[in-house]
């Protein structure tokens, strides 16, 4: 792609999400997502496979699918009130087919089906602007919608996490293990909306950041499949010691900075006396730090080409006879 | 609900249903795109009519510019995916499953 292509596409990427961040008007945030969503096709079908071209069709029907409704819930809300304004969503039926269409741009279950298929489709950098830029604008006018029963948000927060760490189990291409943690880390985030919008703030940055560093050191090494990761330590031995760390951050274990996020959740959620949901959101994550364990352990525990289910402790009293008599 | 109102949701739906239960086509996937786009512009074309004021009057004129945007990428994806997948049809997209 030429560089003139390529550099008005990542300006219009900027564009969209700006006019969205700047806009009270739901029309005008309407057109930077449209913006947003037009200017990463061309960067998604860069390479013209088969695949990338699959990737983008599904990408593309989703969001003008959500995109067409978010603009339908905030005309319906504007022949209801009488307003365009962002702050001003009060009827309950516009809210929620807002919330629902935002969900479907983001990609929370349970509309979350596109998300793995379209990632694995993508370039690893596509895939990157994809799961951290792409979340942004749909993330602000989540932040702004002010429902009246947090129902919506838990339930759709609950599923989120369920799906992104049930789905993840039994991956082996990284690029559908790194849709199924956003898929889950969006729903934490989605969780605390109601009660507590700057933990939802709190929760996206940490996100962003670990997201970005584990998409840039799977870029720095060229992998793609759990097979090309466990040989990956001879390229950059200090990344194979350092991605365990951003991996178990992802899942969410202390001392590290993941931890910060749900910690500050659940105690939130306590103190509003859902600590079932709290509990839940708990222990359906541990889905999610099994695949990252996983990913940790092929790529810095274990030495190819043996086979890491293979190198069990030794058996004094075999079962069988393996060798030949 | 006027009757107005009632009548722009009703025909939305329908395209939502299209869209969301297409089987067969890309093609017919990308009308029921388009029809949602169209309830969308009759609605804000109605709203000047039904509200008396002047102030969104231009939004319906916008509205079409995206949309026709969006109709001719979805038209280019179209002739992508059957220049890599040989037809246009739903099924033949699978292969990124899980």
């Amino acid at each position: 792609m030429t560089p003139l292509i390529y550099s008005t596409l990542i300006i219009s990427l900027g564009i969209g999400t700006t006019l969205t961040f700047a806009s009270t008007h739901w029309y005008l945030a309407w057109m930077g997502i449209e913006i947003n969503t037009l200017a990463i096709i061309p960067l998604m079908t860069q390479s013209h496979s088969p695949r990338a071209t699959e990737a983008t069709t599904k990408y593309f029907f989703a969001q003008a699918t959500a995109s067409a409704t978010l603009l339908f819930a905030a005309t319906s809300n504007a022949f209801f009130t009488g307003s365009w304004d962002i702050l001003q969503t009060n009827n309950p039926l516009t809210y929620t087919l807002m919330t629902l269409a935002l969900a479907m741009k983001i990609g929370l279950a349970p509309l979350h089906s596109w998300m793995p298929e379209v990632m694995q489709g993508l370039t690893l950098l596509t895939g990157l602007i994809l799961s951290t830029w792409q979340k942004l604008a749909p993330f602000c006018l989540i932040y702004q919608i002010q429902p009246h029963s947090p129902n919506l948000f838990m339930a759709l927060g609950l599923l989120s996490i369920v799906a992104g760490g049930w789905g993840g189990f039994n991956q082996v291409q990284l690029r559908k293990i790194l849709a199924y943690s956003s898929i889950a880390h969006l729903g934490w985030m989605v969780l605390i909306l109601s009660f507590s919008p700057p933990l939802t703030l709190v929760a996206f940055s940490t996100y962003l950041m670990m997201t970005f560093s584990l998409f840039y050191s799977f870029m720095m090494t060229k992998t793609t499949h759990i097979n090309s990761l466990s040989t990956s330590w001879a390229k950059i031995p200090t990344l194979t010691a350092l991605t365990p760390l951003i991996l178990l951050s992802l899942g969410g274990l202390p001392p590290l900075t993941g931890f910060l996020p749900k910690w500050m959740i659940l105690q939130e959620l306590t103190k509003q006396d859902l600590a079932l949901v709290a509990v839940l959101a708990a222990l359906f994550s541990l889905f999610s730090l099994y695949f990252y364990l996983r990913l940790s352990y092929t790529m810095t525990l274990t030495m190819p080409p043996n086979n890491p289910a293979g190198t069990l402790p030794w058996r004094l009293n075999p079962s069988h006879n393996t060798l030949p008599p | 609900m006027t009757p107005t109102h009632f009548a722009f949701s009703s025909a939305f739906m329908l395209g939502l249903a299209g869209l969301a239960f297409h089987r067969t086509h890309f093609l017919s996937a990308l009308l029921c795109l388009e029809g949602l786009m169209l309830s969308l512009f009759i609605a804000l074309s109605l709203w000047t009519l039904q509200f008396n004021t002047m102030n969104s009057a231009s939004l319906p004129m916008i509205l079409l510019a995206f949309s026709a945007c969006e109709a001719g990428a979805g038209l280019a994806l179209l002739v992508a995916t059957t220049r890599t997948h040989s037809n246009s049809r739903l099924q033949s997209l699978n292969l990124l499953q899980c």
